[in-house]
């Protein structure tokens, strides 16, 4: 046995020992070159960025939407050019960038829309190799399908021109959801290229692709067309609720233009003031995934109050699609309209009146008229029978047959309506609003999140020598009973049916997807453990004991575990992974002299 | 009794004992399967189809060797197959000695639109005969067998050259998959019914391993409680 032991380690003449640690080297520098984009900071990275590659790490592209009179809309520009759009991603985008109905909208107007990426074109290798998506918080880490449009529509009379209108939308395509960011950066482009044309667009996009990448925790500096905007992108690691508000220094700013407290949130209070009433009762539409259509006057306003919903329940993700504006055109048209199933799970925001009759079967519709200023106190009203939406002309509020699973709380409804008596600042009463979402939203997830904890395995099951232990399964049963002691009732004072509220969550795709997440962090969080179990082994004595086909399958099977952690960023302790890599050089050094090649050069499949 | 020492011999060579019940790959046995054939047959082909089920079009010559692996089931059993594709290259075979060692399984390539591969085949066997023990199960590959209008080597005549060589045989096609997962297939089948009816007549000494207490037992792994220390469990 130790004969053997020793016949498996014996060197070679001294040659081929060299001959060895050269190997030894080629091995260290492919593993350290595939380590290293990870660990070169990104100022030392910023070398190696090709033209376009920052301004890609923020937008897509900047379309141009025009109407010709024979055409109708158009796509008449496209920056940068080799941006690439597949013709029916350009149609969604021509009809998602104008109003789709006589709404006046004269002057300026911005909205945002969101479209499903076509099927069959590849991912951009952008969106794959994204480490910065990583850090993104849940409900803003980018979506493969979808891409956002940010349009900056200017409608006003012309003369000179054919129909006495010069009509057009400058438009920003992009993963990310900085709904405020991209406004306030087309607030600065779209009017100066609107008055001055394409030269100016060519130097926005200059500047813009001098950007810093937006690296979540980061406060960045965004010169643009002459002024700098200052905005901080949101991280996961930001606790909930306590938004980072950029400060402005003395010092440091003097240059800064445009502080944006926040790049993404939108104001709540002022979406959601036509249906102030409603706003619990809404709060649990969108946390379970109900279909909903909001009907509303213009673009701007459908798309404010879409993404308003969706944010309502932040910081839980919203998982299934919405659309902020849908247009009769949208590809998704006939999917999301039929009549013979069900509605699905999506938020839609409209404004084309043909839509009252084609979604007159959905169970919940929001119906908004023209947004009051906040001077209003909005009145008392009631939950409108659906039945009593026929028409376009049917009175704002919200129609539907929902009954709220929660008492509904007066406290919110007359703290808010007394901030509008006195004259409270529309900021203030936005924070009101979203620390109240945020704390029922809290209470709700608390107790999901201590249940899901609980089916970690224990660290005394994690043994190097089997596979990593697996999770308990989510037991629905298990969970209720949880509600009894340590339900939402230990941190909100509002009463009902939670049993019955988390009874349809559980069926609902947020849960799904909040679930889906968890696990995938519980299940990494069981691999790095068990990988650092392994590193801490006499892997070395292991090989002594086993066959050589053994043998060769760990080291196989380590470098396995190699690439994987790299790849899926395992949370892992520092030196982990080199320890991996010392182990698997020196069980292939224990290798006869002709495997060690080999297993040095080898690849798998 | 002897049987069961038999058993136990082979074991030691082909088996890697199970892991923990409830791992979702567990497996009880690990093989290791070479791939072997003139430059151009396409052995990585075979390799690549059946552990991605994917026709590779445009293959690199493999240097040296490649790895792959996928866990097949027999008789109920988990089955982990180790392949080493080996490069084709005559350059390469100097150092193909330590693919030869300790494999269960030998798949011998040809491809039936060229003549040569198919007649370079005795040199092939003669290494694998020379390089292995004598209870490795080695299986015939007509390869390209979509290529029916090119055909080079009749099915008839490989039939006969495996018979009279003790070899199992079969055309497959690794561009459409034809008989790709039956040819890893069926030699992993032969190997295990050795090992069942203890058939095998191993030389532990030359394949330096020890044979280790667990031995299989009417698709019984162990007869003993499991030991805990086997197979890592990545």
């Amino acid at each position: 046995r130790v004969a053997a032991a020793m016949a498996l380690q014996g060197p070679g003449g001294k040659e081929e020992r060299t001959e060895d640690l050269l190997q030894q080297d080629h091995l260290q520098t492919v593993i350290t070159a595939r380590r290293g984009l990870e660990e070169i900071e990104p100022s030392t990275r910023d070398t190696l960025v090709l033209p376009w590659d920052r301004f890609s790490s923020w937008i897509h592209c900047i379309c141009v939407v025009g109407f010709d009179l024979e055409l109708g809309q158009a796509v008449e520009v496209i920056y940068p050019p080799h941006a690439k759009l597949t013709d029916k991603e350009k149609t969604s985008i021509c009809y998602l960038s104008f109003p789709d109905s006589n709404s006046g909208c004269l002057g300026d107007t911005q909205f945002c829309f969101r479209f499903r990426q076509s099927a069959g074109r590849k991912t951009s290798l952008h969106c794959f190799l994204d480490q910065f998506d990583r850090d993104a918080p849940v409900y803003l880490k980018k979506d493969p399908a979808y891409y956002y449009g940010y349009v900056y529509f200017r409608q006003v009379r012309d003369k000179s021109l054919k129909r006495g209108y010069f009509q057009k939308s400058l438009v920003l395509i992009t993963k990310l959801q900085y709904v405020n960011f991209f406004h306030s950066l087309l607030r600065e482009i779209a009017p100066e290229y609107f008055e001055k044309s394409e030269p100016c667009l060519e130097a926005a996009c200059n500047d813009i692709d001098r950007w810093p990448a937006p690296v979540p925790g980061k406060t960045l500096n965004l010169p643009v067309m002459g002024i700098v905007m200052k905005v901080r992108i949101p991280s996961r690691h930001d606790k909930p609720g306590t938004t980072q508000i950029v400060q402005s220094t003395q010092q440091t700013d003097t240059q800064v233009s445009i502080v944006l407290p926040t790049i993404h949130e939108v104001d709540l209070f002022r979406h959601f003031c036509p249906v102030f009433f409603h706003i619990q009762m809404l709060w649990e539409l969108v946390l379970l995934g109900e279909p909903l259509v909001v009907m509303a006057p213009s673009p701007a306003e459908s798309s404010e109050t879409v993404l308003a919903l969706v944010s309502c329940i932040s910081p839980l993700k919203y998982c299934s699609d919405f659309r902020p504006y849908f247009t009769i055109h949208d590809s998704e048209f006939k999917e999301y309209t039929t009549k013979t199933q069900a509605p699905p799970s999506v938020i839609l925001g409209v404004t084309n009146p043909f839509f009252a009759k084609t979604l007159q079967h959905w169970p919940h519709i929001i119906r908004i008229g023209d947004i009051k200023p906040t001077g209003d106190v909005p009145k008392q009203v009631k939950v409108k029978k659906l039945k009593n939406l026929k028409t376009l002309d049917a009175k704002p509020g919200v129609y539907s047959s929902y009954k709220p699973f929660l008492n509904k709380d007066e406290d919110i409804i007359k703290q808010l309506q007394k901030g509008v008596q006195q004259k409270r600042p529309s900021e203030a009463q936005n924070a009101i609003l979203r620390r109240y979402f945020l704390e029922v939203t809290q209470s709700f997830i608390i107790p999901l999140e201590r249940y899901v904890a609980s089916l970690m395995p224990l660290q005394k099951s994690i043994s190097p020598w089997k596979s990593p232990p697996q999770l308990r399964p989510f037991s629905q049963d298990e969970f209720m009973k949880t509600l009894e002691k340590t339900g939402p009732q230990l941190t909100s004072r509002l009463k009902g049916d939670w049993i019955g509220l988390y009874r349809q969550f559980l069926k609902s795709p947020n849960f799904d997807g909040w679930f889906r997440t968890r696990r995938k962090e519980m299940t990494q969080k069981l691999e790095a453990l068990h990988l650092e179990a392994l590193c801490d082994e006499d892997l070395s004595l292991w090989v002594q004991k086993h066959t050589e086909v053994e043998a060769v399958d760990l080291v196989l099977k380590l470098k396995d575990k190699l690439v994987q952690a790299e790849r899926d960023h395992l949370p892992l302790k520092p030196d982990t992974l080199k320890k991996l890599q010392m182990h698997i050089e020196t069980i292939i050094l224990a290798f006869p002299e002709d495997l060690q090649s080999i297993l040095l050069k080898t690849s798998t499949t | 009794v002897k049987s069961r020492i038999n058993n136990m011999y082979c074991m030691a060579v082909f088996t890697l004992n199970a892991k923990m019940a409830t791992a979702p790959y567990n497996y009880s046995y690990i093989f290791k399967y070479i791939i072997i054939g003139d430059m151009g047959v396409g052995k990585s082909c075979l390799l690549h189809q059946f552990t991605e089920k994917k026709f590779m079009a445009d293959c690199p010559h493999t240097i040296g060797v490649e790895f792959g692996t996928r866990i097949i089931e027999v008789s109920g059993q988990k089955i982990k197959l180790q392949i080493w594709d080996t490069a084709g290259q005559e350059r390469f075979r100097a150092v193909t000695r330590s693919y030869y060692r300790g494999a269960a399984g030998a798949l011998m390539v040809y491809d039936i639109t060229r003549r040569s591969t198919y007649n370079h085949l005795s040199s092939w066997l003669t290494d694998a005969r020379n390089l292995t023990n004598p209870n490795t199960v080695i299986i015939l590959i007509g390869n390209k067998a979509d290529l029916e209008a090119q055909r080079d080597v009749t099915y008839e005549e490989a039939k006969q050259f495996a018979e009279e060589n003790g070899l199992l045989f079969l055309e497959a096609s690794a561009k459409t998959g034809e008989n790709v997962e039956d040819a890893f297939l069926e030699a992993a089948k032969k190997i295990y019914q050795n090992i069942q009816d203890g058939s095998l007549d191993l030389n532990a000494a030359e394949s330096g391993v020890q044979h280790k207490p667990s031995a299989p037992q009417g698709g019984r792994l162990t007869s003993e409680p499991q030991p805990q220390r086997e197979g890592c469990g990545c």
